[in-house]
């Protein structure tokens, strides 16, 4: 599965930004056409970020497009310029799974028409209405993996978001979703690009909740989450002697289940261990 | 008139408005990239009879391109 830990977003308007953004070893850049370009600026920002996927080298990182809600007038034009240059699409405000089907029969037009593979999707739950139809909308076979907003999310119910007691159950529904149907999780951004600490701490504790990312606003907070979703050395360790094990009772007795130190060693066991291996390799 | 871009470092504004055919470029960088700038102007608005003015804050070739383009079709009407 890809790795999605970070993805770095970039007003879509800026290109000194845009130029740049594939220097820093993003998991994903995200062009935004959405909440970081004003309305008089949607059409350059559009055609802006049409020629910088096809001009600038951005690395390691996958290409996002984040385009306009499908409850605008721009999300169709969005999709017609950029689609065939980018990997994913990053679509805000999803509330159902007649938003994905929409967005999806758009997409495979487009896709279609310039015969290019299907790109993939992912949804941003950012209301009220979404959440509750999460796990629904993380069924559509585009979608690859759920992100979430919390501002326009704490809008929606009326609360200030750094007040926000509900924000851990959304997040655990998020992850739920998602993973009930072997998606990806990804939580939102940290906003504090000087607190690197806290930061840590945050993205650790995302990984924790089950969480397979986090979207990123600085380049300097790249290094530090993805050290956040390093496994730790003593998980490592422990995943390494678990694979050991499995090997070791398979080769001898063709087991599915083992010990290990007097613990049961089962399958999910075993892969978690991998998952963890897999991750600790990176980098 | 229409314009597209934005005075920032690394872009470049245009605009276009109707008149007798004249190119304009205003450039910092006018002696070292004054002629690469022009021959992009000149390529993508042929036949364009209207006076173009394009002020360059170090954009590169690509960035010049997007907003000639998005410059020339907001010029022939196209609407966000």
């Amino acid at each position: 599965m890809k790795l999605r830990r970070t993805r770095l977003y970039i007003p879509g308007n800026n290109p000194h930004l845009v130029e740049n953004a594939g220097l820093y070893g993003a998991d994903a850049v995200i062009l935004d056409l959405e909440d970081s370009v004003p309305i008089t600026q949607k059409f350059d920002a559009r055609i802006l970020v049409k020629y910088s996927l096809q001009n600038v080298n951005f690395g390691v990182s996958e290409k996002w497009v984040r385009i306009n809600g499908i409850g605008t007038s721009y999300w169709k034009k969005d999709l017609e310029e950029i689609l065939p240059y980018c990997d994913v699409i990053n679509l805000p405000k999803v509330e159902s799974l007649d938003d994905v089907d929409t967005a999806d029969e758009e997409m495979s037009l487009i896709e279609d028409k310039n015969g290019i593979e299907p790109r993939k999707l992912v949804p941003i739950i950012e209301t009220v209405r979404g959440l509750k139809n999460a796990r629904e909308i993380a069924t559509h076979p585009r979608v690859v993996a759920l992100a979430w907003g919390g501002e326009d999310l704490t809008a929606d119910l009326g609360i200030p978001r750094k007040k926000a007691l509900i924000l851990d159950y959304v997040r655990a529904e998020i992850v739920l979703a998602a993973k009930a149907e072997k998606k990806q999780a990804l939580d939102t951004v940290f906003s504090d690009v000087r607190d690197m600490d806290a930061l840590y701490q945050y993205a650790q504790r995302a990984r924790y909740m089950g969480f397979d990312g986090i979207g990123v606003i600085h380049p300097n907070q790249i290094e530090v989450v993805h050290r956040a979703f390093r496994p730790t050395e003593e998980e490592i360790e422990e995943a390494r002697k678990i694979i050991e094990a499995a090997k070791e009772a398979e080769r001898r007795e063709g087991k599915a289940v083992i010990s290990l130190n007097g613990r049961m060693i089962d399958p999910p066991v075993v892969e978690r261990a991998r998952k963890i291996l897999a991750l600790a390799e990176v980098d | 008139m229409v314009e597209a871009g934005t005075h920032e470092k690394g872009d470049v504004f245009v605009s276009i408005e109707d008149g007798k055919r004249e190119v304009i470029i205003k450039s910092k960088l006018e002696r070292l990239y004054g002629e690469a700038i022009r021959d992009t102007v000149e390529e993508l608005t042929r036949g364009i009879e209207a006076k173009i003015i394009v002020e360059d804050s170090g954009a590169l070739d690509w960035v010049l391109r997007a907003r000639l383009e998005a410059a020339i079709r907001k010029y022939r009407g196209e609407k966000i």
